[in-house]
C-alpha cells in the first residue's frame, strides 16, 4: 500500500510547461525527497500528487489505483504546507481532529482519543485547547504534523516544512521528522530546497530542473557519480568546481589551466570536443607556497594560485583562489580546507587536484562522460567490518 | 560613515497592566568601528532586531546611548539618521518602477536636482549589476533582483550606517551563497559601517568582521568569528555558534579527572592545576563534532567506546549520531566525519577526545573555564588576539 | 511619530519643546473638520426640541433656553413614524442578512472553488454594480405588478398575521428586489477579502477530506466574520435609506406598508408651510437605526476594513 508511481506526467499553465514528462516510482514506506532550484516544477509534481492540480498528460496511481480524476479528500493522504495552514480560528485539538470528522467509522469518543494519542506522540497535550496564534513556530509544526498523522493516510506529502523555522529548531525538527516517518512507516514524498533536508532525510533523492526529472538515486550516488552537470553542481555545498576548456593530446586546457588527464579520463573524453572537468572543494588540497613545493617545481597536477577570499566557517573555511598571473576577477577554484588550516587573503597556494577525484563532463549537453573513483577510508572500514 | 555605539542599551515593552513589563534588550554595548562589519545573531525572540530597529530609530530607546559618529541619536527621528536599512521582505514600493523606488530616497532626504539624482541612480544600479531593470516594477523580478534593487535603494543615499534584517533568508540557498558573497564585497568596496541581523550560522561566521552573540536580549560576546567558534566565553555562545552543534557533557572534577556518566576523563596534570578549580567542581566538557576521532587510531587514555545510532552522510562529510553505553535513549552525542561513511549504524567504534580540542564550561554560570588550545597550519594567523 | 517622552507630569522644559507651529497647525486642522461634520448634527437636534417660536427668535445652532425647549415635536414625528419604522425594519433587517449571505457565498464560489467560466459569471456581477437604480425602475414595476405579481398573491396570507394588514404582503417583492440589487457589490466586497486569505488553508482543508460546503461552513465562514460585520452596516444603511425602490413598489406615504424613506418627505409639511421642527425630529428618528448600528459595531467595522486592506 501507499506505492506512488508518475507515469510520464506533464503539467502545463497555458503556454508554459511548469512539469514535463516525469516518470518516477516510489517503494512503500519509502521516503523520496524532490529537490531543485525554485521554479524547477517540485512544487507543481506534489499538488499534482495531492490532487491540488491536474495533470495535463499523464498518469498518477496511488497504491494502483489510477488518481488523475480524483479528488484531494478521496486520495488517502496527508500534506503538510510551508505556511503551516492551521486554521486560526480553531483550538489545537479542533484543527487535529477537523480532518478525522470526514473519515467514515469514528464515534465522536474515539475521535478525542485518537487527538490525545496523536498530540501525546508529538509532545503537544498541553496545547492542545490553545489557538495556532499563541504557538510558537515549532509548536506550530507539530501541530501541522498532528493534523497529518492523525489520519493514518496511506501517503505523506510536505511542502518544504521546515522553511520557515530557525536554524537550530530546523536540525531538531529534521531528526523527529524522520524518525516519526521511520516510526509511522508511511511513503513520504517531501519538497525541500535544501541541501541538508535533501541528503540527509531521504532514502531517495529526485532532482528536478527546468520541470524535468534529472536523476533519482540515493543522496550519496547523487553526490559522488552525478548523471549530468546540473546535478553535479546543484548537490553539494559550496557547489562542486567547473573548468571549461576542451581537450588535446592527453592534456585539457581552459580556465587558465593545463591539466594532464590520464589514462581512465582521456578514454572518457574520447574525441569530445568541449569539456567541463569537475572537482569537488573538498578533493582539492591547498598549501602556501613555501610549504608545498619549497624550491621544487609544481607536478603535472599542482597549481600555483592566488588566495581572493577566504571565508572562516570554524570547522572548515571555504577558499577561492585565481590563477597567478591571470587578469580575471573570475575565482578559479574554490576548495574546502581543514577549520585549523587557515590560509588569508593574497596568499600565494600550491593547488593540487588528484585525477582520481575529477569528474568530465560533456561541455555541450552536460551529460557525465565519467564519475570520480571512490574509495573508503581503510582503517575505518576495518572498524566497521570487526 | 561613521562610528556606531551602543552604550547599556535597553528596551523595555511595557504592557498595559502590568508594571514590569517585558526587557526585549538588556544592557547592550557594542562599539562598531567605522567601516566595520558586525554580525548580530541569536536564536529568535533574542532582541537582535529589536536591537537593529533601535538604532534604525523605528523603536524608542528605553535607556542608554545610541551614538553615531559624534552626536547621540536616541531623540533624533529615523528619517534624519542618516541610516539605510533593507528588510527581510525588501520592502520595494510595488507600485513604482525600479527607477522611482531607487530614487525615492534620494528625493525625500537630499536637495539634489533630478539630472543629479538620476545619474546617481544609475551610478548605484551598474554597481549591483540591474541597470538593464531600471524600468520594471518589483512585481516583475526575481528573488535575487529584487534583493539587489532593495541594496541599491540602500547605498544609492550614501548613508553614515547600513543596516540590513536578514536581507537574504527569502532567497533559495544557491541565490544566498551567491549574494552573501556580493553583499560582502559590495561593503568592502563602499566601507559603510554595517549592522547585519541573521540568524543563519554561515552568514555569521563568514560575512562580519566580528559578531556580537545575543540571547534573551542580554550580549552573551562580541568578538570575530574564529574567536566566537573556538574561544566561546560561555555554554551558550559555544552551542550556538558552529552546525551541528558542540557536544556537552556533565561531569565533576576528581583531582584530575572529570567524571561523567558514561565516561571518565583524565587531564594531564599541568592542564587542570592552572584553571586552579576546587575539587569536586560541577563542569561541563565540551567538543565540537569535528574533533572527534573515530577509528582505533590510538590506545590513549582519551579513547572510549561507543555505538553508532545513525550516520547522515552529506557527501562531503558525514554527520554520525553515537551514544555510550548505559546512557538514557536521547542522549546522543555527534561527530563529523570526511569523504565516504565507512561506519554505519550498530558499529561499535572507537572514540577518541583529543585533550587539544576540550573545552570546559562551570556548570552552574555557563562561564567558560578553558577553551581548546589553538594550532593553525596555513597562515599562522593573528586573527585571534 | 513623536520622538519625545515626557519623563515627569511637569516637566516644563519638554513641554515648551512639545510646542511647535506644526502641531498646533494639525490640531487646529482636526477642530475644524470635527465642527464642518458636526454643526449641521448639532443644528438638527437642537431645532428639534425648540418651539416654533424660538426656532423664529434663535440662532439655528444655539442650545434651546426657557420657555423655548419643548419634546412636543419629537413625539409628534414619532407618532407618526411608527409605523413605518416597525416596516423599514421588517425589510431591511431580512433583505439585508440574506444579502449577506448569498454574497457571502457567491463570493466563496467565485474565489476559492475553481470551475470553467468563473471569470464570465464574475464579470456579470461587475456589470451588475454599475445599473443605475432609475433604469430598472420601470421594468421593476412591470415585473411586481402585471409578471409575477408576487404581493397579490401573497396578500390573503398577510391578512391573516395580526396587526399586518394585507397591504404589508407589497413589503416581500421590495425585500427580494434589495437583495437580488445589492449581491453584486456584496460579492465584490467579500471577493477582495476571501482573495486575502492563504490559499493553503482551503487546501489543507480540501485534503482533510472537507467537501466545498463543509469547507465553508466551518473554515471561511468563521474567518470571514469581521468582513461580515463590514458588509453588514453597509449593506443596511443602503437599503434603510433607500427611497426609489420603496417609491416604485409601494407607492405612497398613504400605504399601509410605507417604510421610512416614503413617509419622511411628507412630514411636517402643510399648506401653512414647513415646521422645521417636526422636520429635524422626524429626521433624527429616522437615522437613530443606523447611528446605533454603527456606534454598536464601530470595533468590528474598524477591524473588518483593517484585515481588508491588510
Amino acid at each position: 500500500m501507499g506505492r506512488i508511481q508518475l507515469d510520464h506526467l506533464t503539467k502545463r499553465f497555458g503556454e508554459t510547461v511548469a512539469v514535463e514528462d516525469v516518470t518516477l516510482d516510489t517503494e512503500d514506506g519509502e521516503f523520496l525527497i524532490l529537490v531543485g532550484p525554485s521554479g524547477c516544477g517540485k512544487s507543481t509534481t506534489l499538488r499534482m500528487i495531492a490532487g491540488l492540480e491536474r495533470p495535463t498528460d499523464g498518469n498518477l496511481y496511488i497504491d494502483g489505483d489510477h488518481m488523475n480524476y480524483r479528488v484531494p479528500q478521496n486520495r488517502d493522504i496527508a500534506m503538510v504546507f510551508q505556511d503551516y495552514a492551521l486554521y486560526p480560528h480553531m483550538t489545537v485539538r479542533e484543527n487535529i481532529r477537523f480532518g478525522l470528522e470526514e473519515e467514515a467509522g469514528y464515534t465522536a469518543a474515539e475521535m478525542d482519543e485518537q487527538v490525545e494519542a496523536t498530540a501525546a506522540d508529538l509532545g503537544i497535550v498541553d496545547l492542545l485547547d490553545r489557538k495556532p496564534g499563541e504557538l510558537s513556530g515549532g509548536q506550530q509544526q507539530r501541530v501541522a504534523l498532528g493534523r497529518a498523522i492523525v489520519r493514518d493516510p496511506e501517503v505523506f506529502l510536505m511542502d518544504e516544512p521546515l522553511a520557515n523555522l530557525d536554524a537550530k529548531l530546523r536540525s531538531q525538527m529534521r531528526t523527529e521528522l524522520q524518525q516519526l516517518q521511520a516510526d509511522l512507516d508511511v511513503t513520504t514524498v517531501y519538497v525541500t530546497h535544501n541541501q541538508t533536508e535533501a541528503m540527509t532525510m531521504g532514502d531517495r533523492l529526485a532532482v528536478l530542473n527546468d520541470g524535468r526529472l534529472q536523476q533519482v538515486g540515493e543522496p550519496l550516488t547523487l553526490y559522488h557519480e552525478p548523471a549530468n552537470q546540473f546535478v553535479a553542481g546543484f548537490i553539494g555545498e559550496p557547489m562542486m568546481n567547473f573548468l571549461h576548456g576542451h581537450a588535446d593530446d592527453e592534456t585539457f586546457t581552459g580556465s587558465g589551466l593545463e591539466y594532464p588527464l590520464d589514462d581512465r579520463l582521456a578514454d572518457a573524453v574520447g574525441d569530445t570536443d568541449e569539456l567541463v572537468l569537475g572537482v569537488r572543494p573538498e578533493a582539492i588540497d591547498v598549501r602556501r607556497a613555501d610549504e608545498a613545493t619549497g624550491e621544487r617545481e609544481p607536478g603535472p597536477h599542482e597549481f600555483r594560485m592566488q588566495v581572493a577570499v577566504s571565508e572562516t566557517h570554524g570547522d572548515q573555511n571555504v577558499v577561492s583562489m585565481t590563477v597567478d598571473d591571470e587578469e580575471t576577477d573570475h575565482d578559479a577554484l574554490r576548495a574546502v580546507t581543514d577549520g585549523m588550516h587557515v590560509v588569508t587573503q593574497g596568499d600565494s597556494v600550491v593547488v593540487t587536484i588528484d585525477p582520481e577525484t575529477v569528474h568530465v563532463f560533456d561541455g555541450e549537453t552536460g551529460e557525465t562522460l565519467c564519475n570520480r573513483l571512490l574509495e573508503t577510508d581503510p582503517e575505518l572500514a576495518a572498524v566497521s567490518s570487526n | 560613515m561613521a562610528r556606531l555605539e551602543l552604550d547599556d542599551v535597553t528596551k523595555v515593552y511595557r504592557g498595559d497592566d502590568d508594571e514590569a513589563g517585558v526587557v526585549a534588550v538588556d544592557d547592550v554595548s557594542v562599539e562598531v568601528p567605522d567601516g566595520d562589519f558586525l554580525v548580530l545573531v541569536g536564536p529568535s525572540g533574542c532582541g537582535k532586531s529589536t536591537t537593529l530597529r533601535m538604532i534604525a530609530g523605528l523603536e524608542t530607546v528605553t535607556a542608554g546611548e545610541v551614538t553615531l559618529g559624534d552626536r547621540t541619536i536616541n531623540d533624533v527621528s529615523a528619517q534624519e539618521r542618516d541610516i539605510a536599512m533593507v528588510f527581510q521582505s525588501y520592502a520595494l514600493y510595488p507600485h513604482k518602477t525600479v527607477r522611482d523606488n531607487i530614487a525615492f530616497g534620494l528625493e525625500e532626504s537630499t536637495d539634489l536636482s533630478d539630472g543629479e539624482i538620476t545619474e546617481t541612480v544609475e551610478e548605484a544600479t551598474e554597481l549591483m549589476g540591474i541597470d538593464d531593470l531600471l524600468d520594471r516594477k518589483p512585481g516583475e523580478l526575481s528573488g535575487g533582483q529584487q534583493q539587489r534593487v532593495a541594496l541599491g535603494r540602500a547605498i544609492v543615499r550614501d548613508p553614515d550606517a547600513f543596516l540590513m534584517d536578514e536581507p537574504l533568508s527569502n532567497l533559495d540557498a544557491k541565490l544566498r551563497a551567491e549574494m552573501r558573497t556580493e553583499l560582502q564585497h559590495l561593503q568592502e568596496q563602499l566601507g559603510v559601517t554595517t549592522v547585519y541581523v541573521t540568524h543563519d550560522q554561515t552568514e555569521a561566521m563568514t560575512m562580519g568582521d566580528r559578531i556580537a552573540v545575543l540571547d534573551q536580549g542580554e550580549l552573551q560576546q562580541v568578538g570575530t568569528p574564529l574567536e566566537c567558534y573556538h574561544q566561546p566565553s560561555n555554554l551558550f555562545v559555544a552551542g550556538f555558534i558552529g552546525e551541528p552543534s558542540m557536544n556537552v557533557f556533565d561531569g565533576h572534577l576528581q583531582t584530575t579527572e572529570l567524571v561523567t556518566d558514561s565516561f571518565t576523563y583524565s587531564f594531564s596534570a599541568e592542564s587542570v592545576s592552572d584553571l586552579d578549580l576546587e575539587e569536586e567542581s560541577e563542569l561541563v566538557l565540551g567538543i565540537r563534532p569535528e574533533d572527534i576521532e573515530l577509528g582505533e587510531r590510538s590506545t590513549d587514555e582519551h579513547r572510549f567506546e561507543a555505538e553508532v545510532v545513525v550516520v547522515e552522510p552529506m557527501g562531503n562529510e558525514n554527520i554520525v549520531h553515537l551514544q555510550f553505553d548505559d546512557t538514557p535513549t536521547d542522549d546522543e552525542f555527534i561527530a563529523t566525519t570526511e569523504g565516504i561513511p565507512s561506519v554505519s549504524s550498530g558499529d561499535r567504534v572507537g572514540v577518541v577526545f583529543p585533550e587539544a580540542a576540550i573545552h570546559l564550561f562551570d556548570a552552574d554560570t555557563g562561564k567558560a573555564v578553558k577553551n581548546r588550545r589553538l594550532s593553525f597550519t596555513g597562515t599562522p594567523a593573528e586573527m585571534l588576539q | 511619530m513623536s520622538q519625545s517622552t515626557s519623563r515627569s507630569p511637569i516637566d516644563v522644559e519638554s513641554l515648551v519643546e512639545n510646542f511647535n507651529y506644526r502641531r498646533v497647525g494639525k490640531y487646529a486642522l482636526v477642530v475644524l473638520f470635527l465642527g464642518f461634520f458636526l454643526v449641521p448634527l448639532e443644528t438638527g437636534i437642537m431645532t428639534a426640541l425648540k418651539t416654533n417660536s424660538a426656532i423664529a427668535r434663535s440662532l439655528p445652532f444655539a442650545p434651546p433656553a426657557g420657555e423655548g425647549f419643548t419634546l412636543t415635536n419629537l413625539e409628534y414625528a414619532f407618532s407618526q413614524l411608527t409605523n413605518s419604522f416597525v416596516n423599514s425594519l421588517l425589510m431591511a433587517v431580512p433583505a439585508t442578512l440574506l444579502n449577506v449571505l448569498l454574497a457571502s457565498m457567491a463570493a466563496y464560489g467565485l474565489t476559492m472553488v475553481s470551475w470553467r467560466g468563473q471569470i464570465a459569471v464574475f464579470a456579470l456581477f461587475l456589470v451588475g454594480v454599475f445599473v443605475p437604480y432609475q433604469a430598472v425602475l420601470v421594468p421593476l414595476s412591470q415585473f411586481w405588478n402585471n409578471m409575477f405579481p408576487l404581493a397579490r398573491m401573497l396578500e390573503p396570507l398577510f391578512a391573516a398575521i395580526p396587526f399586518l394588514q394585507g397591504g404589508h404582503s407589497r413589503l416581500v417583492p421590495l425585500t427580494i428586489t434589495h437583495v437580488a440589487y445589492g449581491i453584486p457589490i456584496c460579492t465584490v466586497l467579500f471577493r477582495s477579502y476571501y482573495k486575502s486569505l492563504p490559499n493553503s488553508l482551503v487546501e489543507a482543508a480540501k485534503i482533510d477530506g472537507a467537501s466545498i460546503t463543509k469547507i465553508y461552513r466551518r473554515i471561511v465562514l468563521p474567518l470571514s466574520l469581521p468582513m461580515f460585520g463590514v458588509v453588514f452596516i453597509y449593506q443596511f444603511t443602503q437599503i434603510y435609506n433607500e427611497f426609489l425602490f420603496s417609491f416604485t413598489l409601494i407607492t405612497g406615504s398613504n400605504h399601509p406598508a410605507a417604510p421610512v424613506t416614503l413617509i419622511l418627505p411628507a412630514i411636517g409639511s402643510s399648506t401653512e408651510g414647513i415646521d422645521f421642527g417636526i422636520r429635524m425630529s422626524a429626521a433624527f428618528l429616522a437615522a437613530l437605526p443606523t447611528i446605533i448600528l454603527y456606534v454598536a459595531f464601530a470595533e468590528q467595522f474598524a477591524k473588518g476594513l483593517r484585515t481588508e486592506s491588510g
